[in-house]
């Protein structure tokens, strides 16, 4: 329960239902103070969770996952950060907080299952997407265990969030029905995420050093003041003065380069990505069609699947794809189904070649 | 779900009928302000002085060397930082105490560290008794202030009082104790231990939240923290909660009067669900063991558990017990207390504390020795979040 509206109606609709339900907030980060003001996890958030929790008739704790939030989130965070990479920490805080950690601190509550507020759902036995289009959280989901899938309990996940904010007034949840959506990262204040990276790589690291800003043919046309400010498809920042709209199109950090390129340099026909976790069995094999993401809210493209070698895949997409950026995750989808994901690791401008028909 | 225990008083106490009874007039009737020279006022300032002679006879006092303050904390603020403050520019800029008092000390001393004082700890033994010789060496003549808890809140155990006041006197600094946890459990009698300033906090004697005292002996230098009117000497300007002070003396006579029978029982209970507990998990850690304790607390961590999921198990079987110190988002966080005793941060991050008070029964103790092991023994069966 992080005090928001989503996971306030998930619990007070299993209470309806006539679950035995105990209501949870993670503490992840404290940024040294209590910082009022955040949108989540602050001690605002808390207390609001607290009073829902109140309002609805079940117990409610503060569970204290700092410690394995730091490493297993916030470490990696920055380390991407500094690798040129654009990391996507919700997808971590998924795998290792809510649906491994969560479901272990259950265990000790003999707890079956472990709900949640995000919008997805759970048919015959694995994640789908949510119904809202707009708001469904498959692809922050894809890294968690399959076996999390019969724990998890997702009630809001075939709603819209117009509908999830009328049912928490029916439910008297008056207190959270209309709080504004929470758009940033938890732990980064403002969207401030140089000041994280400052405070843990120290100002003279080499992710906040300058570095040149290249073309792709390799002209020098600009400084910038450290690479981790950049991310694939950036605008800001950039330098003006051409004929079209220039992008960021390739951070390298072993040079400290931001490379920068018109639209057109922009567009990947193939994606290449690690660390993969398969939701379904039997997993996804070479050749199969499915459809992909690559980013939050962008949309679900036909590609085909014409690698996969250890824990690596490569697919081929049907139509090119906008600022594919390493570090973010590549989801795999059948229709509303989630096959499973990883961590995209580069893109291709040119479509992948087939793969060799085997027999 | 048979009926729920609280296992939490050294946490807060129900305020007892008789304080319920004693202070209701003066939200009635007397309500008057003890400033106020009508009948009103003479009546609540009558009540007032009566409450400040009763608390003041149960600390050895004199009435005047009794401050009424909002609790526990307030009278360390005011001791630690207003001591110091008019100490400091005589020479004694250095503040003693030790790493296990509460967050109230603590945060007060840090607070004048700030403000240019230098801050001393004193080494604490792996029991959680402050050692005397570590005192020894650094109370010295540049030290404004040494204050030192009389029972430790998280593990019990009982600070050498007597001694650290009289070797603070022999260098001529203050001495500061916090007595949130000692008052009704040991004596205390101003006559006989040299302390200069005493806190004590009256939600954990019965009385409500938001009443305590000060004892400033005589001749003490202090400067106020509030400014205002002249109400308590000027040390605690503001209209004196009049209904509150009643409270706290109420209870204050109360406790001392059940004092030896009711740290007999509690020690009594407290010895059987400790046997009890360790014949069943004999790897369980007392802590504080082997030293002088309350009789009040049990701090007891098993090996292969952790406090926040135990606690949590604990409530939902009816059982209130408590941690380490509870952050203000009401998480367990890592407890300064049990850090200071050189434990591993396994058998830190397990510890629960029991503590036993006028709600405790042999019920209650046979229920929780079932019921403790019980749980212990599976989430030890359980991987634990790291």
């Amino acid at each position: 329960m992080s005090g928001g509206v989503d996971s306030s109606v998930a619990a007070a609709m299993l209470v309806r239902e006539g679950y035995d339900v105990i209501g949870a907030t993670m503490k992840l980060h404290s940024d040294g103070a209590e910082v009022p003001d955040k949108p989540c996890c602050s001690l605002d958030s808390v207390n609001d969770a607290r009073r829902i929790a109140e309002r609805i008739g079940i117990p409610h704790y503060v569970l204290n996952l700092e410690k394995s939030f730091t490493r297993d989130v916030l470490d990696d965070f920055v380390s991407e950060y500094a690798r040129g990479r654009t990391p996507i920490p919700c997808v971590r805080c998924n795998t290792f907080t809510k649906f491994r950690d969560l479901i272990q601190k259950a265990d000790t509550v003999d707890a079956e299952f472990v709900a949640t507020g995000h919008y997805a759902r759970v048919m015959n036995g694995e994640l789908n997407r949510g119904t809202d289009d707009a708001k469904d959280q498959t692809y922050f989901l894809w890294g968690i265990e399959r076996s999390a899938i019969s724990r998890m309990l997702l009630p809001v996940g075939d709603m819209t969030k117009p509908q999830v904010r009328v049912l928490a007034h029916e439910l008297g949840l008056n207190l959270v029905a209309e709080k504004p959506e929470s758009q940033e990262i938890c732990f980064v204040p403002e969207g401030n995420y140089a000041k994280i990276l400052t405070e843990h790589l120290g100002a003279d690291a080499p992710s906040l050093s300058p570095g040149p800003i290249v073309t792709s043919d390799g002209t020098v046309v600009g400084e910038h003041l450290g690479f981790a400010h950049y991310t694939i498809g950036q605008r800001r920042g950039v330098p003006g003065g051409y004929d079209e709209p220039m992008f960021v199109t390739e951070i390298r950090a072993n040079d400290r380069t931001v490379v920068i390129g018109p639209r057109e340099e922009l567009m990947g026909r193939g994606v290449i990505a690690r660390g993969l976790n398969w939701l379904v069995d039997p997993a996804p094999r070479v050749g199969d069609h499915v459809g992909v993401r690559v980013r939050h809210r962008a949309p679900i493209v036909p590609a085909e699947i014409v690698r996969i070698e250890r824990d690596e895949i490569e697919l081929a997409l049907d139509a090119p794809v906008r600022a594919i950026a390493p570090g973010q995750s590549l989801v795999l989808y059948d229709g509303d189904r989630v096959l499973g994901g990883g961590f995209i690791e580069a893109s291709r401008r040119a479509r992948a070649p087939l793969p060799m028909a085997t027999i | 779900m048979p009926a729920p225990i609280y296992l939490d008083h050294a946490a807060t106490t129900p305020v007892r009928p008789e304080v319920l009874e004693a202070m209701q007039p003066f939200f009635g009737p007397r309500f008057g302000n003890p400033s106020s020279t009508h009948r009103w006022g003479r009546e609540a300032r009558t009540a007032l002085d009566a409450a400040r002679e009763r608390v003041a006879k149960c600390l050895g006092a004199n009435a005047d060397e009794v401050c009424f303050t909002s609790g526990g904390t307030e009278g360390d603020n005011i001791a630690i930082l207003g001591g110091w403050r008019v100490l400091k520019p005589k020479g004694r800029n250095a503040i003693v105490t030790s790493p296990i008092e509460h967050k109230a000390v603590l945060q007060s001393v840090h607070q004048a560290t700030k403000e240019g004082a230098e801050e001393r700890f004193i080494a604490v033994d792996s029991t959680g008794t402050v050692q005397l010789q570590s005192a020894d060496a650094l109370i010295r003549d540049d030290t404004a202030i040494c204050t030192v808890m009389w029972i430790n809140n998280e593990i019990g155990t009982i600070q050498p009082i007597e001694e650290l006041a009289a070797l603070a006197k022999s260098r001529g600094a203050i001495f500061h104790t916090d007595a949130v946890q000692a008052f009704g459990k040991v004596e205390i009698d101003a006559r006989k231990t040299p302390f200069d300033f005493l806190a004590i906090s009256g939600h954990k004697i019965g009385a409500p939240k938001g009443i305590g005292a000060m004892y400033i002996r005589r001749n003490t230098p202090l400067e106020p923290l509030f400014f205002g009117g002249s109400q308590d000497r000027g040390r605690r300007p503001g209209t004196e909660n009049v209904a509150y002070a009643v409270a706290l003396a109420t209870a204050a006579e109360l406790t001392l009067a059940e004092h030896e029978r009711e740290s007999a029982r509690l020690t009594a209970l407290r010895e059987r669900l400790e046997t009890a507990i360790l014949a069943k998990l004999p790897d369980a850690i007392v802590h504080g063991r082997g030293a002088k304790r309350a009789p009040h607390v049990l701090s007891i961590s098993v090996p292969g558990t952790d406090s926040e999921s135990m606690l949590m198990a604990l409530d939902l079987q009816g059982i209130a017990c408590s941690g380490g110190s509870a952050c203000q988002s009401g998480s367990v966080g890592a407890s300064h207390v049990l850090d200071s005793l050189d434990l591993s941060a396994e058998i830190a991050n397990a510890a629960i504390r029991m503590s036993l008070g006028s709600l405790t029964t042999d019920a209650c103790i046979d229920r929780v020795a079932e019921v403790f092991p019980a749980l212990a023994l599976k989430a030890r069966g359980l991987a634990s979040v790291g």
